[in-house]
């Protein structure tokens, strides 16, 4: 064998698989942990869809911003928000990332151009425009990037970004998480043109249709279309196609699902494990250099949560805290 | 195919041309609502023709549902389609769909299979139908980004075509051509593949977006047919020595590693949108049959413009011209002897004539 075939080096590959394997430990966690009442309000989990926030952030600096979803855990942890933070923050505890009074569907954390989860659909789209428009004028080269699911690309909001969007020939970056259920709903129930490439090329957006499950597919396709908005080349939009290990929502029966899918997509489309089959066949990372990474996420994780639950709660006085920001 | 219910298959790739292109080159993106109006306009070429049964392939991504809407509308307004039946099969939205799609097809004994896509999607249908080898015939229709293989052509044509030889109105030595096809071989069949226009050998290895359109990652080309007026990476053959597509032999053709070593600085249009100077080092012919090793130590074989088969140093990677490989309907043929034949014309019954052509006709 030699050399490395792929176009990361060996130390990027493995901060790809760890922040894969922090994501799939991270939201693994919480399915036990919600299902046994540890954790207030709710949860959407993004178990099965690493590949895409990796290989999407791996592009990315502090500088470039993106806004994320109600599915947003696996974007705040490849941005580089911290975990610990994070599982305060989902544990509704003081020291979170807003301080426990967002929870899972609003983490932020601005210092890493985590504008947000959002619990409201095809919400981070505008915003997008926003933060899109001030790189531009800023002229330092960052790009803004909003993810949206299948189910919420129907929303108004998220075509009407489309739009601003080419005419200001912005910086943004529309990424369409496809998993092919809005909530319950399949795709060919919801969607009238079941193509987001579609919909980029209604307002003249140039637009690319990846798998999602496989990293280095996306790594490629994300690599050009943000370089291509770096340089002024304008907004573009990347479906990856992907599939979710769990349901919309923790509580979810999933009965919309045809008989062996779960079974079918976690032996067959695993990101990570495609991932993990592919740099080791190639033989540039062994297995045995993945295994110390596995453990590693695994404790972090399990740290995070033993912080999380030793945490206190917010208190009333902490209610008018952070309401209003000073400019 | 003789007399009798006629049916044919048909195979619409609903992401063909979705690919990084899109960004790199400006290539075009057919969108689901034209794919969805070319199989129509086929559906209604063959029905009027005789064809009334047609199978499809059920797809994931919006051309099933767009047109079971379509179909829908259609009935409600009394036009007159085939019967359309989706095939039995539960749809990954992979290339594993096509393959599945043409093993189906393929079993049902359709008299032809109707392709929607690039040349990618055409080499899927035929590597799966040469595992089967029953010479079921393709007529493709473009809907990819590079389109070498299959032919620009407006769909309700080609319906005509496929419904003439499905029908049998025309004879098969008449409806249909042989095509060439390159072999791909990776330790002795260890790992074996095909192409129907180009092989190409890339220093880059892994697949990551597949489309491969970095000219300085090239490192030789294998080519079936080599067209002047073709887009994408055999163009650069077609630049260089056209070789037809129904000609004997193929063309084999060798980079440089730069510039200043290159008998020859080619520009050539190797994506829509992207011309690019190529150095050449040699190219000579490929005649049928003879094994061509690639002396390269490790890289990727992409074929028909997709990057499909990484290799290491070590691997034995051998590429074979192969001639009557597989069918097409020649449309162009089938149309001019329907013309010439007077297939079309019906004899003149006057108590079918419509109303108004008795009133301006009559004696």
């Amino acid at each position: 064998m030699a050399g490395n075939p792929f176009p990361l080096s060996k130390a990027e590959l493995l901060k790809a698989y760890r922040t894969m394997r922090t994501i799939r430990e991270f939201e693994e966690r919480l399915h036990v942990d919600f299902g046994r009442g540890d954790i207030p309000g709710f949860v959407h989990l993004y178990a099965g869809e690493e590949a895409a926030a990796a290989g999407i952030m791996i592009h990315l600096g502090d500088g470039d911003r993106i806004a994320s979803t109600h599915r947003g855990h696996g974007h705040c942890i490849a941005k580089g928000v911290d975990v610990g933070e994070m599982m305060l923050e989902i544990y509704g505890k003081k020291g979170g990332s807003c301080n426990g009074k967002g929870g899972s569907m609003h983490i932020a954390d601005l210092s890493k151009g985590m504008m947000g989860a959002n619990g409201i659909l095809g919400a981070g789209a505008p915003l997008v425009c926003g933060a899109a428009l001030a790189a531009k004028y800023r002229k330092k080269g960052e790009v803004a990037i909003s993810f949206v699911g299948d189910g919420a690309s129907n929303q108004g909001t998220f075509l009407e970004s489309l739009n601003l969007a080419a005419v200001w020939n912005l910086p943004a970056i529309f990424v369409v998480e496809n998993n092919g259920y809005a909530e319950s709903t399949s795709r060919d129930y919801g969607v009238a043109v079941d193509s987001y490439v579609d919909r980029a090329a209604g307002f003249g957006l140039p637009g690319i249709t990846v798998d999602g499950t496989d990293f280095f597919a996306v790594y490629e396709a994300a690599g050009e279309i943000i370089r291509r908005a770096r340089e002024g080349g304008g907004p573009s939009l990347l479906e990856c196609k992907m599939v979710r290990f769990h349901g919309h929502f923790e509580g979810d029966a999933q009965t919309y699902r045809g008989p062996g899918e779960l079974d079918d997509i976690r032996a067959n489309h695993d990101c990570l494990k495609k991932f993990a089959a592919q740099v080791t066949a190639a033989g540039v990372i062994s297995a045995d250099e993945l295994a110390p990474i596995d453990r590693e996420a695994l404790a972090v994780v399990e740290d995070a949560v033993a912080r999380a639950k030793a945490a206190p709660l917010p208190t009333v006085a902490d209610l008018t805290t952070d309401v209003y920001v000073s400019y | 195919m003789g007399e009798g219910p006629a049916t044919i298959g048909i195979i619409a790739n609903p992401v063909s041309a979705r690919d990084i292109r899109r960004v790199v080159a400006n290539a075009s993106n057919l969108q689901i609502a034209d794919r969805v109006n070319i199989v129509l306009r086929v559906l209604t070429a063959v029905h009027s023709l005789g064809v009334n049964r047609v199978l499809m392939m059920p797809d994931r991504g919006g051309i099933r549902a767009m047109l079971s809407r379509h179909l829908g509308r259609e009935r409600n307004l009394h036009h007159q389609f085939p019967a359309v039946e989706f095939l039995d099969m539960e749809p990954i939205s992979t290339v594993d769909d096509t393959f599945q799609a043409a093993r189906l097809l393929q079993a049902s004994g359709v008299a032809a299979i109707v392709v929607l896509g690039g040349d990618g999607t055409h080499r899927a249908v035929v590597r799966e139908l040469m595992n089967g080898d029953t010479g079921i015939p393709i007529a493709g229709l473009s809907t990819g980004t590079n389109n070498a293989f299959p032919e620009m052509r407006e769909s309700t044509l080609t319906g005509m075509a496929v419904a003439l030889h499905a029908t049998g109105m025309i004879a098969p030595e008449y409806a249909l051509a042989p095509n060439k096809l390159i072999e791909v071989s990776i330790n002795e069949g260890q790992r074996h593949d095909i192409a129907l226009v180009d092989a190409v050998i890339s220093h880059e290895r892994h697949i990551g977006a597949r489309a491969l359109w970095k000219t300085e990652s090239l490192h030789s080309l294998y080519l079936t047919f080599a067209d002047p007026e073709a887009i994408g990476l055999s163009a650069i053959g077609g630049m260089l020595q056209p070789v037809g597509r129904r000609d004997p032999g193929g063309l084999a053709v060798h980079l440089a590693d730069d510039g200043a070593s290159a008998g020859v600085l080619l520009r050539a249009p190797i994506a829509p949108g992207m011309l690019r100077d190529v150095p050449i080092a040699h190219w000579e012919p490929m005649p049928a049959g003879q094994a061509f090793t690639v002396p390269l130590q490790g890289g990727v074989v992409a074929l028909d413009g997709e990057r499909e088969m990484p290799f290491d140093a070590g691997d034995r990677v051998r590429v074979t011209l192969r001639e009557n490989a597989f069918s097409t309907v020649d449309v162009a043929r089938c149309l001019h002897t329907a013309a010439h034949m007077g297939l079309l014309r019906h004899p003149s019954q006057p108590h079918r004539r419509h109303p108004s052509w008795q009133a301006t006709r009559s004696p």
